[in-house]
């Protein structure tokens, strides 16, 4: 099978890199050759699949070392179900440029190899918003070539979506990228599921699953282990196997069509939120 | 609104970019002003091109060592920020040169990521045990928002805003002398100014002064930060003046270090434009008059006088004929007050400069003219060719620097080197635009380039023009 370069993008909190490793990990267990790419400057991309966080990331080598004497090995840590993992880490907050930090990091990564093992997935784990160039790296030159958006049916969750939608169109024009999906990492709001089944139409795409909002996900993280690992019997770990069956089938992948902001509010109100509006207030429908 | 994305088909531009860029970055202009106070020197925070470029730039122009310090940024420099190298920098400045004051100004990298300047210095110069550092100031200087002139004009306001100091006149200036801000202007003119407030008993700190250490004589042993330049006693002592005088049409109304000393320091303010030919003279003269109490000494009204008669004997060369003049926005107001005075057409006058006050300093200097020139700003060599083929303007020469040369060899007519920078020539330095005096080479020299096209091109070899 050709190996498939996937980058999980939403909206800051929205649970991408719990959703992504979890995931992951119930790819490995099914057998896939993997490796994750965390492309956030916190580095804590990958401490669910290492029982903690990388010891050195790929910017730290070049801060040290200079780039020239790295050794891959020091830098890309095997961890459960022997999923490679890597961070690029950079710079302290406030500090230098983050974004330039994660282009860096994949040119070096690139540079020594990490993409010449035999690999049937990478996987990329980008920090909330593609607030520069760098941080759309992933999804430029036909590095990452599938986008799921982890969302939730709050509507900052979904405007995010929504703006990162427009990115992802930008760059489907120039290079190969497409949207895979939209999964929902469910917070309980009202016809969440239905809603964001809604959405994920009307930006062409599909909801590819349902992630139910469960506590399980907390006390494996405490853990430092993702549910699969943790407790590979329980409701959750089936339904990210789920997931990840879905991902692994996956035959849709769209150029999407973001919506305009006014429609994304009427979806919200047609949706039910309409009762959260205080009394008195107008409603455009 | 649809909902649909935009077409996949790229739509045509709104804009179009730079081709050929009629000026130069920001930081460059900073470098200058830096290297126009005693015992400093430029450090540029960012890559090291930006240096190595600045300094060929400015060493081509001057053909004087102008050396610019760097804090090298590397890839990890850009990722993590620059602060060790700015340190280990200044450190390094601060033993191989020993300077008084290190300049800094940032580059687009920089600026880019974000450098906390200010931060960063305060932590430096709060390192401990460092007593003998020298004096850093800092400019802030992004060249894709500006030119030049501008990181030039925002230099000399940095400094004066970071050194100057209330109830600090040096006993040798008194209470009477005046700040004078020039601009980006020659070497010699530079020493011109300074000549004419010394005629005028007036006591001036000019402000920069890179009339000595980028046009000195030649020395025999070499010294690593030349001579000259504006002291640092005088640019602490700039609030104490009674007035500041800065030269520029066009210079931006709050951002400049006359502007600062008004609102601060309550020191008044007199802008006037670059005194190029008899108006723009006659103004600047009037205005030392004024703050030195004394009339204009006689050696430069023999001066204006042989102009006047010059304007007359060289009326009939120049009468009509069409000029483009390109440049900086204040030297081509000036060169353009000058060429209208003398009975030449300003057909375009453009800049790569965009102060937005351009087009009305233009309007204001030519006032008396029936035909006002056209006049366009922020633009590019490459709009200006476009602009004089669409509109059939037919200039008969150019006025520019030497980055005009390809252009009016396409026209084919001559090119009168002036301004900032000549790279194919030599002396650019020294060419004198100011004053009565400057006034009358300049007019010799665009009258001599006529008269030798008007030779050159007829087939009978007349000896009297």
């Amino acid at each position: 099978m050709a190996r498939r370069s996937i980058a999980i993008y939403g909206k800051g909190g929205i649970g991408k890199s719990t959703t992504t490793q979890n995931t992951v990990a119930a790819l490995a267990e099914a057998g896939k050759k993997i490796m994750v790419v965390g492309c956030d400057p916190k580095a804590d991309s990958t401490r669910l699949l290492l029982g903690g966080l990388a010891q050195k990331t790929v910017l730290d080598t070049l801060r040290d070392e200079g780039g020239d004497e790295v050794d891959l090995n020091e830098i890309l840590r095997p961890g459960y179900g022997n999923v490679q993992c890597t961070e690029s880490g950079g710079p302290e907050p406030g500090v230098g440029c983050a974004g330039r930090g994660i282009i860096t990091s994949i040119n070096l990564l690139e540079q020594l190899g990490a993409y010449d093992q035999e690999l049937d997935y990478v996987f990329y784990d980008v920090l909330g918003d593609v607030v520069c160039g760098g941080f759309a790296m992933p999804i430029r030159e036909g590095k990452a070539k599938e986008i799921y958006i982890v969302c939730s049916g709050e509507m900052m969750a979904m405007y995010a979506a929504n703006n990162i939608s427009k990115g992802v169109v930008k760059f489907a024009q120039a290079g190969g990228v497409r949207l895979g999906g939209i999964i929902c990492n469910s917070r309980k709001v009202d016809n969440e599921q239905e809603m964001i089944e809604e959405f994920a139409k009307r930006l062409g795409t599909q909801m590819i699953h349902f992630v139910p909002r469960n506590n399980d996900v907390q006390r494996a993280e405490i853990n430092r282990k993702t549910v699969i690992e943790w407790n590979p019997a329980c409701e959750q770990a089936d339904e990210y196997r789920a997931l990840a069956r879905a991902i692994d089938n996956n035959q849709k992948f769209v150029v999407p069509t973001p919506l305009p902001m006014d429609d994304l509010e009427k979806l919200l109100i047609d949706f039910g939120l309409v009762d959260g509006v205080a009394p008195g207030t107008e409603v455009v429908a | 609104m649809s909902s649909q994305p935009r077409p996949s088909k790229s739509p045509r531009p709104n804009w179009v970019s730079t081709r050929n860029p009629c000026k130069a970055c920001a930081p460059l202009g900073a470098a200058l002003v830096m290297r126009g106070i005693e015992g400093a020197l430029p450090f540029l925070h960012g890559s090291q091109g930006c240096a190595t470029y600045m300094r060929r730039y400015l060493i081509s122009h001057f053909r004087e060592p102008m050396d610019i310090a760097t804090s090298g940024f590397s890839e990890a420099t850009t990722i993590f920020g620059g602060e060790k190298n700015l340190c280990q920098g200044l450190d390094n400045v601060t033993s191989q040169y020993h300077p008084a004051l290190i300049g800094i100004a940032t580059t687009c990298l920089t600026e880019t990521i974000g450098e906390d300047m200010h931060g960063m210095l305060h932590q430096y110069r709060a390192r401990p045990g460092e007593a003998d550092d020298p004096l850093l100031v800092h400019v802030s200087t992004p060249a894709y928002s500006g030119t030049h002139i501008d990181g030039f004009n925002d230099a000399v306001r940095a400094v004066v805003e970071q050194l100057a100091e209330a109830g600090h006149a040096p006993s040798a200036y008194l209470e009477n002398f005046v700040n004078v801000f020039p601009g980006l202007v020659s070497s010699e003119d530079l020493r011109f100014l300074k000549e004419v407030c010394a005629d005028f008993a007036l006591p001036a700190t000019l402000f920069p002064d890179y009339s000595e250490t980028l046009d000195g004589p030649s020395m025999e042993i070499y010294k690593k930060i030349p001579e000259g330049g504006t002291s640092l006693a005088a640019l602490r002592a700039t609030p104490s003046a009674k007035a500041s005088i800065e030269l520029g049409r066009t210079l931006r109304q709050k951002r400049t270090a006359a502007s600062f000393l008004q609102e601060r320091f309550s020191v008044p303010a007199k802008r006037i434009g670059l005194p190029i030919g008899i108006n723009e003279s006659d103004s600047f003269f009037a205005a030392l008059e004024k703050l030195s109490g004394h009339k204009t000494p006689e050696k430069y009204t023999r001066e204006r006088g042989r102009l006047v008669d010059a304007y007359v004997d060289g009326h009939k060369y120049l009468f009509g004929k069409r000029a483009l003049i390109i440049g900086d926005e204040d030297m081509v107001v000036g060169l353009t007050s000058f060429l209208a005075e003398t009975g030449v057409l300003p057909v375009l006058c453009a800049s790569g400069g965009k102060s937005g006050a351009f087009a009305r300093s233009i309007a204001e200097v030519t006032t008396h003219l029936r035909e006002p020139a056209m006049v366009r700003e922020g633009v590019d060599f490459m709009t200006i060719a476009e602009e004089l083929a669409l509109k059939d303007l037919k200039p008969d020469f150019v006025i520019g620097s030497s980055k005009a040369a390809k252009l009016a060899r396409t026209l084919g007519v001559p090119l009168i080197r002036l301004g900032f920078p000549i790279h194919d020539r030599i002396g650019g330095q020294r060419i004198l635009h100011l004053g009565y005096r400057g006034a009358q080479q300049l007019f010799d020299l665009v009258v001599n380039t006529l008269l030798e096209v008007k030779q050159d091109s007829n087939s009978i070899g007349y000896s009297y023009l």
